[in-house]
């Protein structure tokens, strides 16, 4: 809307007006930053002097370990099943009628709605109580496949609308099988929004706190870990784990957003 | 040829079905069982729900309160900064996502974490407040309130308002708000006619979103809430683990839920007939 030169002074109210918006969002986050290579134990200033101690004092705690191991592991089964389960369901809803589309893919995405507290509960209970079985690291996997698979279907759904779907049909009067479509038109067409719903998948995965920490039964998750130890005290370590964690959520976002726009 | 099912939708309607519909209707019925001696039992009483509006309906309102203040100031700083990116910032814009997309990953925990180290006696708001002489100490206000609690899920919810009212002001297209400025529109007359109404859909969205999740939310009014800043999903936590009752837990979380649909549905009405067009104007 630059079509006549905007007033400087409402460029400037605009400029200080974002820089706030900035400071808000992201402030709180990079101060965690900053302060997990402080030596002071608390967030506040003077930070003291510049420290790599409370990553040195993780490295060598076995109980971080084996939560940053569970994370992952949760993390990289959730990427691959929820991308299976989504890409097949976005591949199903282009097949149906779009009355039916819109109410099979609301219906998917009922659970990102509803408080996490009630469905982490609602798991337990039909777990627990209904099949009388145990809480582990699949029923955690479960619930993040419930949580990752409508953002996959939307990631792959918005590739697949773009694609042509001729080139397949080109293939199969060629003599190709369905099967063999797939793997030589469709699948290298849409590598890259699978790669990067696979990506998205896991950083949701590595992002809950709510529904990991109702089913796992034993043991720690990344998350889970650190609520550990902002219960007790404001443990010191919490500003590095929080780095850690951030650099591998932002980390895969930012990835997934270079592989779907750049290669998309 | 178009259907109204197709198998490849097995999957993932296996996992909502068996993760999510069951066990949500199980939990439901659930509210009406009973429990004696520490044991759950199926049965067919209101108890759990005499309980939910006899001893937490005071605390469902304020949650509720909670849920639409978050609500409210999500949509509305949402529409500001999306508006921003999409219409003032011209090739800052995609940064400004970026931005949001940071936020939006910065972590649950650590978000609250960093806003309880902010606000917190010796945190950095109160060293701030007293280098610059406001005060001479620690302001005790700031922490474990009503207001940190909102301050805490404003920042956790925002880029879920901003994407979706970003989403929808992409589709507003330059050539009609220039055709309403030909026209003789003033800016407002712009935003109020032009911009708003088109971006309705992203706005309700913006505002379900971030009410539903503020609402539903107990860790942050756990660690920043105190006693005056208690919501109502720190009481389902409760009454499952620690009173052992499943039911009242139960009737909790649904009458929660019901309580936030009718809100919602009060304040969709309220809009569309705010939003409804000028007597007399063509539709």
């Amino acid at each position: 809307m630059d079509h006549e030169a905007a007033p400087w002074s409402a460029v400037m109210i605009w400029r200080i007006i974002l820089a706030a918006f900035l400071l808000f969002m992201l402030g709180p986050i990079l101060l965690v930053v900053l302060f997990s290579f402080g030596s002071n134990a608390l967030i506040g200033f003077p930070m003291g002097d510049l420290t790599l101690g409370w990553y040195e004092r993780l490295a060598a705690d076995t109980g971080f370990h084996s939560a940053f191991w569970t994370s992952l592991i949760v993390a990289l089964a959730t990427a691959i099943l929820a991308t299976l389960t989504g890409t097949l369901a976005a591949m199903g809803l282009m097949k149906v009628t779009p009355a039916a589309a819109r109410g099979i893919l609301s219906a998917l995405s009922l659970p990102v709605l509803l408080p996490p507290l009630v469905v982490a509960i609602a798991i337990v209970v039909l777990i627990v109580r209904g099949l009388g079985l145990r809480l582990g690291l699949p029923v955690v996997v479960l619930g993040h496949i419930l949580v990752a698979q409508p953002f996959v279907i939307l990631i792959v759904m918005a590739r697949l609308q773009r694609f042509d779907q001729s080139a397949v049909d080109a293939a199969r009067d060629l003599g190709a099988t369905r099967l063999e479509a797939f793997r030589l038109v469709t699948l290298p067409q849409i590598a890259s929004a699978l790669v990067g719903a696979a990506l998205v998948s896991a950083a949701i995965s590595l992002d809950d706190f709510i529904i990991a920490s109702f089913t796992i039964g034993g043991g720690n998750t990344i998350s889970t870990f650190v609520w550990g130890k902002m219960r007790t005290t404001l443990d010191p370590s919490i500003n590095a784990i929080a780095t850690i964690l951030l650099v591998l959520t932002v980390g895969l976002s930012a990835l997934a957003l270079r592989v779907t726009r750049y290669k998309g | 040829m178009k259907h109204h099912f197709n198998l490849f939708l097995v999957p993932a309607l296996a996992v909502l079905m068996g993760v999510f519909a069951i066990p949500v209707v199980l939990l439901f019925a659930v509210s009406f069982w009973s429990v004696k001696n520490f044991k759950l039992q199926p049965d067919f009483t209101f108890a759990a729900w005499q309980r939910f509006i006899g001893v937490y309906g005071d605390l469902t309102l304020y949650t509720l309160m909670i849920g639409l203040a978050t609500g409210l100031l999500c949509t509305v700083l949402g529409f500001v900064f999306a508006y921003a990116a999409r219409f003032k910032a011209g090739r800052f814009g995609d940064l400004l996502l970026v931005a949001t997309l940071i936020t939006l990953f910065g972590g649950y925990l650590v978000k609250i974490y960093a806003w309880k180290s902010i606000l917190g006696a010796d945190g950095l708001m109160n060293q701030a407040l007293m280098a610059l002489g406001v005060t001479d100490q620690p302001l005790a206000f700031l922490i474990y309130s009503r207001g940190a609690v909102i301050v805490a899920l404003v920042h956790f919810l925002l880029p879920f308002a901003i994407l979706p009212i970003y989403a929808s002001l992409r589709n507003v297209s330059e050539t009609t708000i220039e055709a309403a400025r030909d026209l003789g529109a003033s800016g407002a007359q712009v935003l109020t006619r032009v911009i708003i109404p088109q971006s309705l859909s992203g706005l309700f969205s913006a505002f379900a979103f971030s009410f539903l999740l503020a609402a539903g939310d107990y860790v942050t009014p756990m660690l920043l809430g105190g006693t005056s800043g208690s919501m109502l999903g720190q009481f389902v936590l409760l009454e499952f683990s620690t009173n052992f009752n499943w039911p009242a837990g139960s009737a909790l979380s649904f009458g929660l839920l019901f309580a936030c649909l009718i809100l919602m549905a009060l304040i969709a009405g309220l809009s569309a007939w705010i939003m409804r067009p000028p007597r007399g104007a063509p539709s």
